[in-house]
Parts: C-alpha cells; sequence; structure tokens
C-alpha cells in the first residue's frame, strides 16, 4: 500500500503542497474542535511514541472549560535504544508534522506548541526551524491561520541530552528549564501540564498521521492495520540485515514479512537468534517468537512483549545475550534520573552484576539476583524507566539462560576484535 | 468528606486528605523518608507505597488523595514486601557505619530495618558507590554524602522554607548527590533544621557531633527565649548537661527552630557563666555580694529604682514588683514596647526579648511608670540606683553612664553585664528553673527546668527574696508562684 | 560580565521571548552559552543565574544533568562515538578501540594539541546506520576503519564535513 508518512518529493512545501499539503489544515479549521478529536477518535490512531494510548481520546481530556492557556507539545525527544524513526519523518516529510500540530492545536484549543527535540538532532532542529518559517510565510501558522481567526504558534525547543525527557512529563521539566525529572500523577498534564496549563504531549509520528485521517476520514485510517491497531507504523529496523532502515508498513505485518520483504533478510551468514521488537525497553523475543509475530500492539503483547516505538533491534547468534544485556544496564544506569530509590539503585546494581558475570567472576546466584532485583524495581517507580530496566532483564536471563549459566561457570565472550571491513 | 477503607477500619476524611495523612491521624504509621509535613510532596523514596484496591501498582501514600470508596492496605503481603525491596536498594550504597554516626539511635534507616527488613545484604561491599564523605558545610552542618539516600528535604527545605535554594541535587542516577556551590557556606538563620530532617546521618549537627548518643538523652519541654516568637522547644539533655535544643512543632507557633535560638543553650556552660557575685570587677561570693548590694540600696533610699525585664519570666518580674514595694519606692517600671512581628517571614521576631507581654502583665497588676517617665527620671538625677536584669538594663545603657546611676544587675552570663555595672548576682538560667512566658501573640508558655543550676546559684525570686532580708524587709517567698499571689 | 555579555543578553531575550515564563530559556541558553566557549564555565552558570534571576544551584544541576553540556573545555573536535545496542552490535566497541588507538587518548580525555575529545555515548537514535559517531553537531553513519581514516585525515585539515560521507 502507499506511504502516508514516509514519501518522497515532499521535504519542501512547494512539493508538500503540490502533494495536497495542508488541505488537511483548511478542512479542520473549518469544523469544530470536538469533531476534528472525533475524527482522531474514529480512527483508532494510537500514540506511537511506545505507550500506545489512544490520541483522540487523550485530546478529549484537555478540560472544556478551563481558563488560561493549553499547549500543544511533540514529543521529538527520540532516544530509545533501537529508534530512529522521528529522526526520518523530520528530514523526509516535516509539513505533515506542522499541520498535524496545527490541526491538533485547533482540536485542543491550544494557541502554542513547542517541538521538543534531542538535542542531538542539530540538523533535525534546522529542518524543522526553516519548516516552520515557510509554513508561517503562507500564514499556516501564526496568528490569524488562513484568515479564521485561530492562532497557532510553534517553537522548537532543542533538549541536552537525557534519554529520561521522552517520558512526558520530564519532557515538560525539561522545557520549563529545570532537570527531567518525572512529576508525580496525578495531575495528568491533560489537567496540569507545561507551565501548570492543561497540555497534551504527542509523538512526532503520531501527529504526522493527522493530517491524512482528516483528509480522507477517521474510517479511511481505521481500515488499515489489524484490529485495535490501526493504521500504519514506521518501524525501524537495526541489526545484522541486509538493509536496515525505517519502513512505513500498516500494524499487524509480521516480523517474518518485515525482515524479508523489506529489510532484504538477515545478512549472509548470520542467523536469527533474538528480537527486541519495540525498543530495547521491550521484553525481547525468541527467535521462534519472533518469526510469526505480528507487529501490532495486541499481538505483540499477547506475546509477553511490546510494539513500544516500533524499533525492531534484529539480534543474531552471533551476539552474546549477557554482553547486550550488559549493554542495556550501562544504558540505564547511566539514563536513570535518580529520582525514586528503587530505578536509581537498581539499575547501578544491574550494571554491576552483569559486570561481574561478564568478566567470569559472577555466579550463579547473581544470576537470580539479577531476575529478583529486576523486579523489585517493577511498578515501583514515578516513570517508567524502571520498567524499562527490569523488562528486558527478565526477559533476557529467563529465555537465554543457558548464556548466563556458561558465563557464570566461566565461559566468557571473548574480548571485541575491532571492525575491519 | 470521602469515606475510606483503610485495613479494614472505615474512616472519613477532608477532601484533599492524602493516605498518608487519614492513616497518620486514624494511628496507622506508614513508612516514609521523603515525606515532610511541612514541605512539598515529592513521592521520590518510594517507602510510603500502599495497596489500593483496582490500582495495578502500589500507590504512594503521601502523594494519592483519599476518594470516595478506596480501599487501602498497609500491611498486604505486597506492600511488606516493597518495603523491604526499598529499604535493600537504600541501603546497598550506603556506608553502614553506625557505629561511627551520630544519627545512630533516631535514624531512618536503622529503626526501619529493625522493623520492616532485617534482611542480609546481598550487594557486595566493594561494590558500592563511593560519594564525598564528610565535610563541613556553613557554620553548623556537616555533610556526608555517602550516607544521603536522597530523599532531598534538605533541598525542599531551603528551596521552600528559607527561599534560599542553596542546595540541590546534582548528577544523576546513583551518583547523583547534594551539593551547594563550591565554596559557598549553607548558612541561612535556620540551617540547623536540616539536620533534624534529614531521615538519616548525611547531614549532622557540628554542635552535636559525638557529644552524646541520642539513647541516652532526656528531653524537658521548654520555650526558646531567644525572642518575643516563643517557639515551643525540647531541650535534650542527660547527667545535667543539656546537649541541644530542638523544636517542638505547633500548629501556633514553630515547627522549625532558628539558629540562634537552638544555641541559647550554650550561655549554661559557656565560660562566662555567672556562679558568684560581682562587685565592680571583682568575684566576689552571693552572701557577701548580696549584703554589699542590699546596703547600696538601703543607701540611696527613695532614690532607688526597680526595673522589670523581658528577658525574665512572669513569676521573677512579679518578684521584683514585689521587691520594689519592699523597697518602698514609686520608680519601678515594667513597661518594655518593642515593635513585634515575624521580620524574615519564617520565625525570627522584630522583638528579640522573649517576654514583653510577660512585664506587660505585671505592670497591668502592679503599676508602675511608663519606659519614657523611668527614662525622665534616671536622666533628671531622681533615681540614684537601679535595680535590673543585666539585658533590661542594658536597654538604658547611656542613661545609666550620664546619670552616674549605681547598677545593681542579675545576669546569667558575664557578657550581658552592662560596662560600669555596680554590683552583679547570678541567677539560675531557665533552663535550671521553671517559669512563665507570653510570646508576642499573647500564648503563656511554660518552660520547665532541664538540669540543675550549678552550685550556689539560685532561681532570681530566691536571689530577690535573699536581697529583700539584707535590707531588713520580706518577700515571703518560697516558690517561683508566690511571687503570683494577688495578681490576676 | 565576561560570558553574559551585552551581545548575549540581547540573543538571550529573543530565546525567552519563546516562552511565558523567562526561566524556561535556561537550558537554550546553556547551549548559547556553551556554543560560545566550547564548555559552559562556573562563572557562565554564576552570570547566567543572575542574569535569569535564578538560584546558582539550579543551573548547576541543570548542567550536571544533561549530558551536552560541557563542564570543561573540548577538543575542536569532539568524537562521541555511540555504544549502545544496535551500534555495539555493528562494532562501537572496536570503533572505540581504534580511536584510543589513533588518538593515543581514553574515553574522556582530549589530544595534547586539543585537537580531539574521544566520548563513548548513549544511542544516538540513528541505529540504522550503525555503528554511529557524533562529531560536534554532525553525525558520521555505517563507520568502518578506512571511513574512520578519511574523517580523521578531513578533521586534521579542519574540514568537517556534512553526513553522508
Amino acid at each position: 500500500m502507499e506511504n502516508i508518512l514516509l514519501r518522497d518529493k515532499v521535504a519542501e512545501l512547494e512539493g508538500y503542497f503540490a502533494a495536497g499539503g495542508y488541505r488537511a489544515l483548511k478542512k479542520a479549521l473549518a469544523m469544530p474542535p470536538a469533531a476534528v478529536i472525533e475524527e482522531v477518535k474514529k480512527s483508532g490512531l494510537r500514540g506511537r511514541g511506545g505507550a500506545g494510548f489512544p490520541a483522540g481520546l487523550k485530546w478529549s481530556f484537555i478540560p472544556k472549560d478551563a481558563p488560561g492557556p493549553r499547549y500543544l507539545v511533540c514529543n521529538a525527544d527520540e532516544g530509545e535504544p533501537g529508534t530512529f524513526k522521528d529522526r526520518e519523518l523530520i528530514l523526509k516529510n516535516p509539513h505533515a508534522l506542522i499541520e498535524g500540530m496545527a490541526i491538533a492545536g485547533h482540536a485542543i484549543g491550544a494557541a502554542s506548541g513547542y517541538i521538543y527535540i534531542r538535542g542531538e538532532f542539530v540538523a533535525e532542529t534546522i529542518k524543522l526551524e526553516k519548516t516552520i518559517a515557510a509554513a508561517r510565510a503562507k500564514g499556516f501558522l501564526g496568528r490569524n491561520i488562513l484568515g479564521t481567526g485561530t492562532d497557532f504558534e510553534l517553537h522548537v525547543h532543542r533538549g541536552a541530552g537525557a534519554y529520561i525527557c521522552g517520558e512526558e512529563t520530564a519532557l515538560l521539566e525539561s522545557l520549563e528549564g529545570f532537570k527531567g525529572q518525572p512529576r508525580l500523577k496525578p495531575p495528568f498534564p491533560a489537567v496540569k501540564g507545561l507551565f501548570a496549563s492543561p497540555t497534551v504531549i504527542n509523538n512526532v509520528e503520531t501527529l504526522a498521521a493527522v493530517p491524512a485521517i482528516i483528509e480522507r476520514g477517521g474510517d479511511w485510517y481505521a481500515a488499515i492495520g489489524s484490529g485495535k491497531s490501526t493504521g500504519t507504523k514506521l518501524f525501524c529496523v537495526s541489526g545484522p540485515v541486509n538493509e536496515p532502515g525505517v519502513y512505513e508498513l500498516p500494524l499487524g505485518v509480521t516480523f517474518k514479512e518485515l525482515l524479508e520483504k523489506s529489510c532484504g533478510g538477515l545478512k549472509e551468514g548470520k542467523r536469527l537468534k533474538a528480537v527486541i521488537p519495540g525498543g530495547s525497553s521491550t521484553p525481547v523475543l525468541t527467535a521462534e517468537e519472533a518469526w510469526l509475530v505480528k507487529l501490532d500492539y495486541e499481538s505483540l503483547a499477547a506475546a509477553g512483549s511490546m510494539l513500544g516505538s516500533g524499533a525492531v533491534i534484529v539480534i543474531d547468534d552471533g551476539q552474546c545475550m549477557v554482553k547486550l544485556l550488559q549493554v542495556l544496564a550501562r544504558f540505564y544506569h547511566h539514563e536513570s534520573c535518580g529520582q525514586c530509590t528503587p530505578c536509581r539503585e537498581g539499575c547501578g546494581w544491574l550494571e554491576k552484576l552483569l559486570n561481574k558475570l561478564e568478566s567470569g567472576r559472577g555466579t550463579k546466584k547473581d544470576i537470580d539476583t539479577i531476575v529478583s532485583v529486576a523486579e523489585n524495581m517493577m511498578g515501583r517507580t514515578i516513570c517508567p524507566l524502571a520498567d524499562a530496566m527490569a523488562m528486558p532483564a527478565i526477559s533476557f536471563v529467563k529465555k537465554f539462560r543457558s548464556e548466563f549459566e556458561a558465563h557464570a561457570a566461566g565461559h566468557c565472550c571473548p574480548p571485541e576484535a575491532p571492525v575491519k571491513h | 468528606m470521602p469515606k475510606i477503607t483503610l485495613d479494614g477500619k472505615t474512616l472519613e476524611v477532608p477532601a484533599g486528605t492524602t493516605v498518608l495523612e487519614a492513616a497518620q491521624a486514624a494511628g496507622v504509621y506508614i513508612p516514609r523518608y521523603c515525606y515532610h509535613p511541612a514541605l512539598s510532596v515529592s513521592g521520590n523514596c518510594r517507602m510510603c507505597l500502599v495497596e489500593v484496591e483496582k490500582s495495578p501498582k502500589l500507590l504512594t501514600a503521601c502523594s494519592t488523595q483519599c476518594a470516595e470508596g478506596m480501599v487501602v492496605s498497609t500491611a498486604s503481603d505486597k506492600v511488606k514486601a516493597a518495603r523491604r525491596d526499598v529499604l535493600e536498594f537504600l541501603l546497598i550504597n550506603h556506608p553502614l557505619d553506625c557505629p561511627i554516626c551520630d544519627q545512630a539511635g533516631e535514624c531512618g534507616l536503622q529503626d526501619y530495618y529493625m522493623e520492616y527488613s532485617r534482611a542480609q545484604s546481598r550487594f557486595s561491599q566493594e561494590d558500592k558507590v563511593l560519594r564525598q564523605k564528610r565535610r563541613a558545610l556553613g557554620p553548623h552542618l556537616m555533610l556526608d554524602n555517602e550516607r544521603c539516600i536522597l530523599c532531598t528535604r534538605c533541598v525542599r527545605f531551603c528551596s521552600e522554607v528559607t527561599k534560599t535554594a542553596e542546595l540541590e541535587v546534582m548528577e544523576r542516577a546513583d551518583h547523583s548527590f547534594i551539593d551547594l556551590k563550591a565554596g559557598k557556606s549553607l548558612d541561612n538563620d535556620y540551617s540547623l533544621n536540616i539536620a533534624d530532617l534529614c531521615p538519616v546521618g548525611a547531614w549532622t549537627s557540628r554542635d552535636f557531633r559525638f557529644k552524646a548518643r541520642v539513647w541516652f538523652l532526656k528531653k524537658a519541654p521548654t520555650v526558646c527565649l531567644g525572642c518575643a516568637t516563643g517557639c515551643l522547644a525540647e531541650a535534650h539533655h542527660n547527667e545535667g548537661e543539656v546537649f541541644r535544643l530542638m523544636p517542638r512543632p505547633n500548629a501556633e507557633t514553630n515547627t522549625w527552630l532558628c539558629d540562634r535560638g537552638r544555641m541559647t543553650y550554650k550561655a549554661l556552660r559557656a565560660g562566662d557563666r555567672l556562679t558568684k557575685g560581682f562587685i565592680k570587677n571583682g568575684l566576689i561570693d552571693l552572701e557577701p555580694a548580696l549584703r554589699e548590694a542590699a546596703t547600696r540600696i538601703d543607701e540611696a533610699k527613695g532614690a532607688a529604682a526597680v526595673l522589670g525585664s523581658p528577658w525574665l519570666s512572669v513569676e521573677d518580674n512579679a518578684a521584683l514588683a514585689l521587691l520594689a514595694a519592699a523597697m518602698k519606692t514609686e520608680h519601678f517600671c515594667f513597661d518594655f514596647k518593642f515593635e513585634t512581628g515575624i521580620k524574615d517571614g519564617i520565625l525570627i521576631n522584630k522583638d528579640p526579648s522573649p517576654n514583653a507581654a510577660g512585664a506587660a502583665l505585671v505592670k497591668a497588676g502592679k503599676g508602675g511608670l511608663g519606659m519614657e517617665e523611668f527614662r525622665a527620671r534616671l536622666n533628671s538625677g531622681a533615681i540614684k540606683l537601679v535595680v535590673a536584669e543585666a539585658r533590661a538594663a542594658a536597654l538604658l545603657k547611656e542613661e545609666l553612664k550620664a546619670s552616674g546611676a549605681r547598677l545593681i544587675a542579675f545576669a546569667t552570663n558575664r557578657a550581658d553585664i552592662p560596662a560600669g555595672a555596680y554590683a552583679t548576682l547570678p541567677y539560675a538560667s531557665y533552663f535550671e528553673v521553671p517559669g512563665t512566658f507570653i510570646n508576642y501573640q499573647g500564648l503563656k508558655r511554660a518552660v520547665e527546668p532541664a538540669v540543675a543550676a550549678p552550685e550556689g546559684v539560685k532561681p532570681l525570686w530566691e536571689v530577690l527574696n535573699k536581697l529583700a532580708a539584707y535590707s531588713g524587709a520580706s518577700l515571703r517567698l518560697d516558690s517561683a508562684a508566690d511571687a503570683m499571689k494577688g495578681m490576676a | 560580565m565576561a560570558f553574559v555579555t551585552e551581545e548575549f543578553k540581547a540573543k538571550a531575550e529573543k530565546l525567552c521571548a519563546k516562552y511565558p515564563r523567562r526561566d524556561a530559556a535556561l537550558i537554550p541558553l546553556l547551549q548559547e552559552l556553551q556554543k560560545e566557549s566550547g564548555y559552559v564555565a562556573e562563572e557562565a552558570m554564576d552570570e547566567l543565574a543572575r542574569f535569569l534571576g535564578l538560584p546558582y544551584s539550579r543551573v548547576k544541576a541543570v548542567v550536571t544533568f544533561y549530558t551536552m553540556f560541557n563542564r570543561e573545555p573540548a577538543g575542536k573536535y569532539h568524537l562521541q562515538v555511540c555504544r549502545n545496542i544496535s551500534c555495539h552490535m555493528a562494532g562501537a566497541p572496536g570503533l572505540l578501540a581504534l580511536l584510543r588507538e589513533k588518538l593515543g587518548i581514553a574515553e574522556g580525555e582530549t589530544t595534547k594539541d586539543g585537537q580531539f575529545t574521544l566520548s563513548a555515548v548513549e544511542c544516538l537514535g540513528a541505529c540504522g546506520a550503525a555503528p554511529v559517531m557524533q562529531v560536534n553537531e554532525e553525525y558520521f553513519e555505517r563507520l568502518d576503519e578506512a571511513k574512520l581514516d578519511a574523517l580523521l585525515e578531513d578533521l586534521r585539515h579542519g574540514r568537517l564535513r556534512a553526513r553522508g560521507l
């Protein structure tokens, strides 16, 4: 089927406009905000950042009668290991995001919005700023959009290096100029978000899907995909495949199809060992579990994992699962904001246990301790970073225990050889 | 008024009450580190997790508001396991140096470990994150980052109460730590509260460090006499020595205590503590000093005056009024007017004296001159001798000097005595004898003795009783309360 | 003020205007300061705190929380090698080893001539093009030894070429 998001020749305004761009905005501005929300609800569009929360429903949580400003925030703090779709979308089709935001702003009654983009994405920031300037020059943004009396100002705000800012309340803290430490909820952002005002935070991919939904209708969008997982999804494939990259496919596509049809299969000589289907925080699947699994919210949940951000990390049998978990533990340890006790202390503890195992100093008891520490972290913190560490830890050990036991018995991986191509 | 069920009991609580508060009111203690009733809720320690029906996850009692029909369990197996696990996490990087830690005995880690955990450590000693060990941060505090559990009470105190915002958590994850600007001193007027707030041994009082083990300390209710706010306080003492002054939180005046107030107890054992009398600059035993003072009073006859004091208890002011009557002088004054009110928005009063209102009560009962009139008589030479408490006398030191009137002063410490005092008689401090004080809000507050006065040092009423006896009069005082006879 | 100059203030006012509260511009302003001097100096934090009317502690906490703020001067070229899972599988450890060898420095160090600082960083969000390295603000993707040599050669000649090397 045709791509909705990743399209060619739409990176600049002329191309985007020629392909029918900003028609949806015009249409939306003529609709009452409630009707726009209704259309998005009908589409079944769900949050593409990882949590999968229905977008229309999220918008409808903004209190109707709340006085004062409301804000729309786009989460472009793409940092979940394995994920690189927002970057691609911003470079290839930035106007879809801008148009989607202008529509969402109208729907929730926000006159200003921010795109919070990770600090490392400098080229993408520049691209967004140019795109906003171009849209503003044509009257698609700013005051009195297209003469309708609706205002929507859009600003780009660059982060400064903190994975946790992808969590929406940490993002708000960061956007307000504080450390990115997640807030206690309630109150939820829809009631008290950015600058203590009602706020909606959506992922880049979610917002970029909105113009098509408005233009072609929620029903049209809902017909794509599989069951409650409607629409297309950007899948980011990394690992030893022939053509890694971002692929837009309807939700419900099988891993096998993604790997073989889109990515040209595994690199020669590689055998599939495991797949992390939704970014590094989601539980790992064995090759067997992964092969025919449908990549959508429900199927992956049924398989004991998650769709997450759609970051499919392919792992071949040449990789050591203990080493990979050590890499992930080092990452979560590095990124824990330090607020909640279980996460602050647990991430570091797990990394230390894995360091021990990796270096041949570990014991069988340490393997059990890894699982127990991870379990003790789960569900007991303000934000899901602790779970994001715990889920891979538990699933790696559970599904690849023999590799951990081999390490405990002193059979460690050889040191990494330098890359020579 | 939502109704909730907490551990099987039905409670009705005002809207907005948190589960932790509701439990507390019902006598159910929920363990906590970061929660403090006077600070904002941060919810970071995760110690107060409770089970709420229909919630898939445990919730923090400190941040969860009671809602109609909520069924809460604070003692289920899930809750107990969560507490045990949080404690384990808190202890893995803790140095476990209790034998040399001043917090031992009043430490949240020790207490909760005994109550909720008692598990063996699964964490190897050599893996602990090492942080900066003790360093002095400011005049009153020591910080040991290694003992810190990052509950952020200290950070919130400085940002919300003193609004000085010196402290922050720097860095992130398990290498984060509390710090302030390099070279800056944590010297706000309330810094010692941080040592109290700190649930572990990270912040300790430099003054109290290594002085006493807390389990030996006894507590006497007292009132801080550092200013007119009259904060309720508690003197912690053992074997005749006071070791620290702590706040007794109350709704009327104070949750905290200022640093200066806390240090007032230091006068008890200060090098200049008076245990004998002074005549001019020479030390002399109490009895001959009294005799000498009485002689001078008699000599001055009708030109002798008595000045009350806002630093003395109501009873001792009343005793001074009785002395004035016994001396048959009309020159007496209990009139002290200071501008009152909290000057820093926290606790410190514009009025530096603790009992101007108490003196006014005596004035109401016994009459006496207004301060201006008293001053005028002193300036005019009508008064040739003044009997007064040292700090009250210091209020008139210019007039005393100019008029050349003799000063018979009562003091606890030499530093209080105005220059040129003719005689000084020692008396017992209000950590050593009871007394009543009336704060700027008109609240009557009693101090109770924590320790005994040094050998030979008497309560002021007793000193006055004797002084009168040497002049051939009798005040008929057998206790401080006797002085109040005949007063409303 | 050495860092918060009049020129900086003019720029800062524009950034502050993007937000309903001035202090929300703290991070963009720190980025601006770092752009000018290559790092955020203690005095710069102090001056910025005063400029925004914030406690120093807040500024310092923010600087230490986010990994992109350098607290010491970095080399002319800051080589940041991603070492997260996808890059790891694609040979990031070997890439780092090569760089250590070629530059004669370890992660976190700067070459004596002040040209290069080497860092190992977490996911750069370009996993499909692993292994990835960021040099200052540019991404270099699908790296191998030959590309690395060419890149280092370019950098030694002061050429920091855009992506797609």
